[in-house]
């Protein structure tokens, strides 16, 4: 078999091979549950839900095969949208539902009856069966829930195949087994790719559609260094990827080749990334999210059980920083005991240090009790906290003051504590502009690019027809960061970046050029960014970052940066 | 109620693009609009999948018929849709 390669976007600076199981989430439905369990009201609204994410997706695709197939071929996709909102489709799903099924076999009776109607007759009707087909598969799918394939059960070696991954597929794949995964759809902001760069997966997103006539069984190299699948590899090739880690893990502080530390932190989301972020040489945690010990639980956890989770983040980087975000949440994530409103856009609602001050008070004030309590621990690292989406002075004022309150309560019980570093995170516009006249209020700030670049350019994350906007190479993002760090320039407050910017090597010299103290990214990028600043010397990096920044279309710093990795 | 008889002139019959331009036409109208063969039982005409159902080929009369406000100017539309060829729509 001779080498044939795809392209897509690298998700992850690592390389596997392994044998292509393409993943279809939509296999089987099982026999439905008793009627007597189902809501036809939760149901119905299952199946609106379904429909519009279904109908989002088909337009999508319509708009992606336009582009590389011409109008023509895209037309399809017009009947597909059709069938989806047909009213004979409405009515059966809701009268499915009415005699007690759940939404998914609803989808599937319903279609059922006309797909077999469609076969039955001749010609050109027969292949509307499999429209059909697709169009009942992607609702199904987008019914997801419990009825998924096990993704935590493939064969060792595995290389994932699929149209897209959810989060949760992507959390449910096991990188000792799997040795990496490639989409049809997605981009490098993805929440997919997001994933693949926590658990340190070779990964490869945004292939389109060819990846479909790779089939199951075959041979592939996911390469995520240069976002190429290879497919059917010659011994060669896989000799020279297969396994290959990509840099050397060091451990202790990096400098440029001019003598400038630059701190090299790790993101993490679980307490099971602290321990990737020390095996790969992070000098601390640069971002810790605390989301996770809200979710999937019936009511908050408590203040001891917070204060175990950050003494024992401090006690895994002893003589470093652990930068922890306080709770970060609104009506895009369910959770159970807190009053979430349903919001048309949650990004731009209720969400991050707006409910810390208003809905969420109590929870906030147990956080940071938690949190000072941490604090006050001699032994372990540093802690410092940092507010999310912040967007005026008042309301890191307001968060102060509640932290001194917290400080004045603890001992005033007796209670051993100390009072933090305490930042901002930078990711409204809001924040970038008014850095001047925040400096006063805290020690340091750490910029937060993928909301910044979703907020500064008004392109939704993960939405692929807008992913050229919402790229950190944009000029109107790179002046956002030199603000921030103008801003700070010449005071004692440090300013540091978290988010995915941050892990890409090839931006490094860049934001070293901006004037970035600390780089804080997903582990995986860590060994890479730690040599890129090796690498890189702070007079060569400024005028970089001079150019950089005079640069007026994404167009001229993308030639700026390939000329400088070339 | 108002009705009449037209013959589809898209090579394609009511299929593929023509299909979907007549039940996307059907669709902005909030009045029952039903099609049909001329002999045969009539069908909703904003329904993607009784329109493909119906299987109407190049140069065969349907029937649509119409009632409610702006029937006429529905049937008009889709009239116009049924007898343009291909590519000129």
């Amino acid at each position: 078999m001779t080498e044939r390669r795809l392209s897509g976007v690298g998700a992850t600076p690592l390389s596997g091979v392994g044998t292509a199981v393409w993943y279809a989430p939509d296999a089987e439905l099982g026999s439905p549950p008793d009627p007597e369990t189902i809501d036809a009201d939760v149901e119905r609204e299952r199946f609106e839900t379904a429909r519009d994410a279904a109908r989002e997706e088909i337009r999508a695709e319509r708009e992606r095969t336009a582009a590389r197939l011409g109008e023509a071929e895209s037309e399809v996709f017009d009947a597909h949208v059709q069938f989806l909102d047909d009213p004979q489709i409405t009515e059966g799903v809701e009268a499915a539902i009415g005699d007690g099924l759940p939404a998914g076999h609803a989808v599937d009776r319903t279609f059922e009856q006309f797909i077999e109607q469609f076969e039955g007759m001749e010609g050109r009707m027969a292949e509307r069966a499999d429209d059909l087909r697709d169009v009942r598969d992607r609702l199904v799918r987008a019914l997801g829930g419990d009825e998924r394939a096990d993704l935590g059960s493939l064969p060792e070696g595995s290389v994932v195949l699929a149209e897209r991954l959810t989060p949760s597929d992507t959390a449910q794949l096991d990188p000792e087994r799997v040795a990496g995964f490639a989409t049809v759809t997605g981009g490098r902001t993805s929440h997919a790719a997001i994933f693949a760069r926590s658990l340190a997966l070779p990964a490869i997103v945004g292939v389109g559609t060819a990846l479909r006539n790779v089939a199951d069984g075959t041979e592939v190299v996911v390469d995520g260094r240069d976002g190429t699948l290879l497919i059917g590899p010659d011994e060669e090739t896989r000799g020279g990827t297969a396994g290959e880690e990509a840099v050397e893990v060091r451990d202790g502080t990096v400098e440029t080749a001019d003598g400038a530390p630059i701190e090299v932190a790790a993101n993490v989301g679980t307490e099971a990334d602290l321990a990737s972020a020390a095996e790969r040489g992070a000098d601390g945690i640069g971002l810790f999210r605390t989301e996770f010990l809200f979710l999937d639980r019936d009511s908050p956890p408590g203040e001891d059980e917070q204060y175990e989770t950050y003494r024992e983040a401090l006690e895994t980087f002893p003589d470093g920083r652990v930068v922890v975000r306080t709770l970060d949440i609104g009506g895009d994530k369910p959770v159970a005991y807190l009053d979430l409103p349903d919001e048309e856009n949650p990004f731009l609602g209720e969400r991050g240090i707006r409910r810390s001050l208003g809905p969420d008070a109590d929870l906030f004030e147990t956080q940071l009790r938690a949190l000072l309590r941490a604090a006050g621990e001699e032994a372990g690292g540093e802690l410092s906290v940092m507010l999310p989406l912040v967007a005026t002075v008042d309301e890191v004022r307001q968060a102060r003051e509640t932290m001194e309150s917290v400080a004045a309560d603890l001992e005033s019980e007796g209670v051993s504590g100390a009072l933090p570093e305490f930042g901002v995170m930078i990711e409204t516009p809001a924040t970038a502009f008014l850095a001047d006249a925040l400096i006063e209020h805290v020690d340091f700030f750490s910029i937060g690019t993928n909301d910044l670049v979703q907020y500064v350019m008004a392109a939704e994350r993960g939405n692929d027809r807008v992913a050229a906007l919402g790229d950190y190479r944009q000029p109107a993002v790179l002046r956002a960061v030199h603000t921030t760090v103008a801003a700070a320039q010449g005071t004692d407050v440090w300013v540091g970046m978290c988010g995915e910017m941050a892990g890409d090597p090839d931006v490094t010299e860049l934001l070293v050029g901006l004037g970035l103290d600390e780089l804080s990214m997903s582990a995986v990028a860590v060994p890479q960014v730690k040599r890129a600043v090796s690498e890189t010397t702070v007079a060569d990096a400024r005028e970089l970052a001079a150019r950089a920044l005079a640069a007026s279309t994404k167009r001229e710093v993308d030639c700026l940066l390939t000329e400088i990795t070339r | 109620m108002p009705e009449r008889v037209v013959t589809v002139v898209p090579e394609d019959g009511l299929h593929a693009r023509p299909a979907s331009n007549f039940v996307e036409a059907a669709s902005e109208y909030d009045i029952e609009i039903q099609v049909g063969h001329v002999d045969g039982d009539l069908v909703n005409a904003a329904s993607m999948l009784a329109i493909t159902g119906l299987g109407v080929t190049a140069g065969e009369d349907v029937r649509l018929v119409a009632e409610g406000q702006e029937a006429e100017a529905a049937l008009d539309e889709l009239e116009r849709i049924l007898s343009t060829p291909e590519g000129e729509g």
